[in-house]
């Protein structure tokens, strides 16, 4: 409260008005407290009747005001900012003309240019003023976004931004648990990944001792590849979420330093119950790569092209307890163990039946419908199966249990 | 997009399947692909199933290609599966399928209103296999804790404002499960009671089931376990909403010793040929 009403008297003053602190918390406190106006609205009602009490007549684009990045604290506000543009990314849509990062003095915060506004695009480094852009959240961070009714001029001055890699933390993979957040990593690069668009140089999993991510390099960060099993001190990355996961993207301002220690990727063992859902495709009798070990389709590596494949076992499967879902992937151990059938004995089936989806079927009708107890490490969005056990067959006394909890609701 | 995330299978008894009427489609803007929910009288949003039954009778339907139906029953009620040319490797199961066995279905549950404005919940069935006994008990177990915690969160919920459904629609707000019980009471004023005796019903036939697990061979319990389920259906508690489903058309008698409801409900021909026009055109 005392905040809004510093900026509303400040912004009054600007304009040659002044009016006591009092005056300005009672109408507002009138429209928050009493008729639970958002702020936003209420700082823009208590400055429009003060300055029409003084004869002011509010600007042509009078809900557009002059504000400081970290001024900025809820969506649908109108404003006007002196930045500097200190990162661009590729946009993820069409819809996107420009997307980056913008500072000021007091700190830094996501834009996004629409294709629409028609705006110039602008230059990294260079600053502008950004006039009538419009401010938007999403989960708890804020944008701001520039569109048809948005002006942008080149400044002449340099607009102080605050330096966002002195930001940048010494992180363990296991503490990263928000986006947005600039951090330095010291990992080994455990998998690289095909990469499905031209923005993206690398893709893969990283990963030290508490554990693994992904992480995403830009093309346009111009920095040089990782390589697989190497180790690397990887400064300044950015926190990225999706559905819950959490990745790292290496852009134009992050750095690449090789390490001569080698890192040791740990893995949690995560315990997943539940029903046995899916048996999905790409599981059963399979072909890999005898290069990279990656499974073929129709004979063919992605990477290394048309191969004579190596025979073996697996499946991936989807468990779901009713609230939430896991992705597994068991071995050919576990799954000849879990199966009763033998990779050879797999090969034989599939081969009299001409077809190697029989192997699939024949695992569907043993596994699917069934409850497990699955433990292994989480990679990425899979858990590598270790151990899987059948759940315990339910006992008088757990029903008996479960029954007074219902009577107790 | 990579951002592809699968859909949860819920776990509902038939009894709650079969009273939900309200369906809708979510997500950011409400198109075509948009996925289509069926939210249930305590609060479960569900675009997937998973159910553990016994199946009782099972039928090819079909005019030119096969088209199965099921009856699968659960301690609470009975329910209808579907598998046509769209779920082949569900509808050769099921084609191959003796009744009465334990069976488990992952589908999704599909609304159809009939022309006097009933409305008849059914799954189109993803899978289905042949479990054990155990696992069957597992599922009883698994949908009375869900349904439980479901009911927990509708005590606690209050009826969302009329307005609320519309004025949010254009924002990405979290589908929290504390909306999803707060719209489930806005649309069907849940009587709590009768979900809570639902689940102590499921659990009491379970129970005598364990206590006298001495018949040997899976055959022998299903048709047991089919029995029980029967038994504990014509609960007074449970007849205004089967009134208002399927059960509520006052089906032919087939002959059958006056046991319980679900059985003599199965469907008139009459009826099933609206469902099953429906079901293949629809579905495609």
């Amino acid at each position: 409260m005392k905040e809004l009403i510093d900026q509303i008297s400040a912004r009054l003053r600007e304009q040659s008005i002044i009016v006591p602190d009092e005056e300005i918390e009672v109408r507002l406190k009138k429209l928050i407290d009493d008729f639970r106006v958002p702020e936003g609205e209420a700082r823009r009602s208590v400055l429009n009747y003060f300055q029409k009490e003084h004869g002011v007549t509010p600007l042509a684009r009078a809900s557009s005001e002059r504000v400081k990045i970290s001024e900025i604290k809820e969506p649908g506000r109108w404003v006007d900012l002196k930045v500097k543009v200190v990162d661009l990314w590729e946009p993820a849509t069409e819809a996107i003309s420009q997307t980056g990062l913008v500072g000021d003095s007091s700190g830094v915060m996501k834009f996004v240019k629409w294709k629409k506004s028609e705006l110039p695009d602008m230059l990294l480094g260079q600053s502008y003023s950004l006039k009538n852009a419009v401010t938007d959240e999403f989960q708890g961070r804020f944008s701001i976004k520039l569109n048809r009714t948005s002006q942008i001029e080149p400044l002449e001055e340099e607009v102080e931004a605050r330096s966002i890699s002195k930001r940048a933390q010494e992180m363990k993979v296991i503490e990263i648990d928000e986006p947005g957040v600039w951090v330095d990593l010291k990992v080994k690069v455990a998998q690289l990944w095909e990469t499905n668009s031209d923005s993206i140089s690398q893709s893969g999993l990283i990963g030290d001792e508490t554990g693994s991510i992904k992480f995403v390099k830009w093309a346009k960060a111009d920095l040089a590849d990782l390589e697989e099993g190497k180790s690397y001190l990887l400064r300044n990355l950015v926190t990225d979420e999706f559905q819950g996961r959490f990745s790292v993207k290496l852009n134009r301002t992050s750095q690449i330093e090789p390490l001569d220690i080698d890192v040791q990727i740990g893995s949690q063992a995560a315990e997943f119950s539940g029903a046995l859902v899916d048996v999905q495709k790409g599981s059963g009798l399979i072909k890999r790569c005898p290069v990279c070990k990656r499974s073929l389709a129709k004979g063919v590596c992605a990477d290394h092209g048309k191969v004579d494949g190596t025979y073996d076992l697996r499946i991936k499967a989807v468990l779901d307890d009713g609230r939430r879902v896991q992705d597994v992937l068991i071995n050919r151990e576990t799954t000849e163990r879990l199966v009763g059938l033998t990779l050879e004995e797999a090969r034989m089936m599939a081969m009299e039946a001409l077809d190697h989806e029989v192997v699939r079927s024949l695992i569907e009708s043993k596994l699917v419908g069934r409850y497990f107890t699955i433990t292994g490490p989480r990679v990425d969005r899979y858990l590598l199966v270790e151990t899987v056990n059948e759940v315990m067959p339910v006992t008088e006394s757990s029903v008996d249990e479960l029954m007074s909890q219902a009577e107790a609701i | 997009m990579a951002g592809f995330s699968r859909e949860v299978a819920r776990r509902i008894f038939a009894e709650e399947l079969k009273s939900s009427n309200y369906s809708f489609r979510d997500g950011e803007d409400q198109h075509q692909y948009a996925p289509q929910y069926l939210l249930t009288p305590t609060g479960a949003k569900c675009n997937r199933v998973f159910f553990v039954g016994v199946l009782t009778e099972k039928d090819d339907i079909g005019a030119d290609v096969e088209y199965w139906r099921g009856r699968v029953v659960d301690p609470t009620g009975s329910l209808l599966i579907y598998a046509g040319q769209y779920q082949p490797e569900a509808a050769q199961i099921l084609a191959g399928m003796d009744a009465p066995a334990f069976v488990s279905i992952v589908g999704k549950p599909n609304l159809y209103q009939t022309e006097d404005g009933n409305i008849l919940i059914s799954l189109r069935a993803e899978s289905i296999q042949r479990v054990d006994e155990a696992t069957r008990n597992q599922w009883i177990m698994d949908t009375a804790r869900r349904t439980l915690e479901r009911i927990s969160i509708l005590e606690k919920a209050e009826p969302a404002p009329l307005s609320s459904d519309f004025s949010t629609a254009d924002r990405a707000f979290p589908a929290t499960d504390q909306q999803d019980a707060a719209r489930a009471l806005e649309h069907y004023h849940t009587d709590i009671e009768r979900y809570r005796r639902m689940v102590l019903r499921a659990l009491t036939s379970l129970k005598a089931d364990l206590s006298k697990s001495s018949a040997p061979g899976e055959e022998r319990d299903a048709v047991r376990a089919a029995g029980d389920a029967l038994k504990s259906a014509p609960d007074p508690l449970a007849r205004p909403a089967e009134a208002e489903g399927e059960e509520g058309r006052q089906p032919p008698k087939r002959g059958r010793p006056k046991k319980g409801g679900s059985l003599d409900s199965w469907p008139e021909a009459g009826d099933e040929d609206e469902v099953e026009t429906f079901n293949l055109g629809k579905k495609s």
